[in-house]
């Protein structure tokens, strides 16, 4: 089978983002620009590079699509993919750089939201990630994805992985201390109620063993990919990892819109909501959808909800060995022989490794000296990054004061009072508590903006570490873009029935549950 | 589903590498280039 398809497709992409970056280059975008945001838009440097490399990769592999001959091989199946990829990457740059912000400057012409202080689009997260998802989901059931599109739209989850392995680049060896354990025994407790619930409510409602083995993983871990590793342990038929599926992107598309919502309407920390999407929502790509949803500009939640979501895929050997255990004791094989070791072995998610492989090389500081916690550094001295420009002006400091009255705990108080003094944070230890007070939310909206202002002063981001976070969102983007693609109104259709109905009472009580967890439980910077 | 499944030869309807533990190899060796790439240009 040749699969490359003789078509214009790819060498016409190729000579769109050429042309998006030859009207930056020639500043014909800056009026658009200025309405799009002016000095505070973020993506005038992504579009002077990006679209240049990648339509230039188009505009070549393209014509040779168009006009060369192609035979049936290895050459012919990987680069026909390339259409597909650029296909998303397009569609990706077009909703970041442009649909987004313009949904965002009609957002702000509205006004805000009641008393959220928030604004409709960051309300119902009309960010470019879930907008990206949106184009894939409309692209897929109105127009269909282009013949020479299909091969490429596959390699999104391979974007999504390595996604997660390059966030490895991005933790800290403190960062997993603190939040590994709280993430484990969550996750524990969530994973292994939402297998143990499935199994029990589908023995009572007497759904097949092979459907309630799959489905349990599939609500419990992390959704389609556990839904694909635990069918052939409980024999699952076609069919019933279809439902499966259906179910799992059902609830979990409908999760990821509705969680940064619920998110910023308790106001919710990055922390906390991060947490609560690592554990509430199903699907790996779904999570780092909400996260990404939920604070578009940063990655703090992205790497909180990861952790959260790292730590359940850990837990699928696991799963994957007590589904095998259950089966076989369920359906009385007494005949058949589980090798525990094998099916570890087997099931084991090599993109885990990966990531632990570039966490520990980032921990060992070969990206980043030790001492650039998260990839950033303390700094408050010109010579450490510090801008003098920087420091608070007389009226935040006023500002400060006067809020400073409602400040209870005592180190607290006195790093305020050193803040106040000084105009600037004056060492990490301190920084590290302004921080707690920020996510504390101890003072008011307007006092904090100005702590967060204080905070970002001192803290200068490793080029290293800002070129993986850029790598990171992109792939995450890409893959997300895809698995829109893949989100047919058929697939969501098959939720129907009793697979439906344990699915959303799981997953709703574990969504539920898990707010009460960390609302509770987490309140301070982690 | 199936009707789908048809229509590639080679690889699953989500993937073009045959099983997922192929997919995550290419994935780890991708994420190593990249990573190779930003510590040498950085």
């Amino acid at each position: 089978m040749v699969y490359t398809r003789k078509s214009p497709a790819l060498f016409i992409i190729g000579l769109i983002m050429l042309g998006i970056w030859g009207l930056q280059e020639a500043s014909i975008l800056s009026a658009y620009i200025a309405h799009l945001g002016g000095t505070k838009y973020k993506y005038a440097g992504e579009i002077a590079t990006v679209p240049l490399y990648f339509g230039i990769f188009s505009a070549v592999a393209g014509a040779w699509q168009w006009l060369g001959r192609h035979r049936e091989g290895h050459f012919d199946y990987y680069l026909s993919t390339a259409a597909g990829a650029m296909f998303i990457l397009l569609i990706a740059m077009l909703v970041r750089w442009f649909v987004a912000p313009e949904i965002a400057v009609g957002s702000k012409a509205l006004g805000e939201i009641g008393d959220t202080g928030k604004h409709l689009h960051t309300i119902l997260g009309l960010n470019y990630v879930v907008l990206g998802i949106l184009s894939g989901i409309i692209i897929v059931n109105v127009f269909r994805i282009p013949r020479w599109a299909e091969n490429g739209v596959r390699l999104s989850r391979l974007g999504l992985k390595t996604g997660v392995i390059l966030l490895g680049t991005l933790y800290s060896a403190a960062e997993l201390k603190n939040l590994g354990g709280l993430s484990i025994v969550m996750i524990g407790f969530f994973v292994l109620g939402s297998v143990g619930l499935v199994l029990w409510l589908g023995a009572r409602m007497k759904v097949p063993s092979s459907m309630g083995g799959v489905l349990s993983a599939g609500m419990g871990v992390c959704g389609v990919s556990a839904t694909v590793a635990a069918a052939p342990v409980v024999q699952a038929k076609s069919v019933e990892i279809a439902y499966t599926i259906g179910t799992i992107l059902l609830w979990g598309v409908g999760c990821m819109f509705v969680f940064p919502i619920v998110g910023h309407l308790l106001d919710m920390s990055h922390v906390q909501f991060g947490a609560w999407a690592g554990t509430g929502i199903l699907n790996s790509a779904q999570v780092a959808g909400a996260a990404l949803a939920y604070q578009p500009d940063g990655i703090e939640t992205l790497k909180v909800a990861e952790i959260f979501n790292i730590t359940r895929v850990l837990i699928l050997p696991v799963i994957v060995l007590w589904l095998a255990v259950w089966y076989v004791k369920r359906e009385d094989l007494q005949t058949a022989q589980v090798n525990v070791g094998r099916v570890a072995f087997e099931k084991f998610p090599i993109f885990v490794l990966g990531f632990i492989l570039l966490f520990a090389l980032s921990t060992t500081g070969v990206f980043a000296p030790a001492n650039h916690y998260k990839g950033k550094y303390f700094g408050n001295t010109v010579a450490s990054g510090f801008k003098q420009e920087n420091l608070l002006k007389p009226g935040q400091i006023a500002l400060l004061k006067e809020e400073s009255v409602k400040v209870q705990r005592q180190d607290r108080k006195q790093t305020l009072q050193r803040l106040i003094d000084n105009g600037k944070v004056m060492s990490i230890e301190d920084d590290d508590i302004l921080r707690g007070l920020i996510n504390a939310n101890v003072v008011s909206r307007e006092a904090n903006k100005v702590l967060k202002k204080a905070h970002k002063a001192v803290r200068h981001t490793a080029k290293k570490i800002k070129a993986f976070r850029d790598w990171v969102t992109w792939l995450f983007a890409f893959g997300l873009v895809g698995l829109g693609m893949q989100i047919t109104v058929s697939s969501m259709r098959q939720a129907g029935g009793q697979p439906a109905i344990i699915g959303g009472i799981v997953g709703a009580v574990k969504a539920v549950l898990s707010l009460l967890v960390v609302i509770l439980l987490i309140s301070e910077t982690v | 589903m199936n009707k789908k499944e048809t229509e590639f030869d080679r690889g699953t309807v989500l993937s073009i590498f045959s099983s997922d533990r192929r997919e995550d190899l290419m994935a780890l060796v991708l994420a190593l280039v990249i990573a190779l790439v930003v510590y040498l240009a950085y």
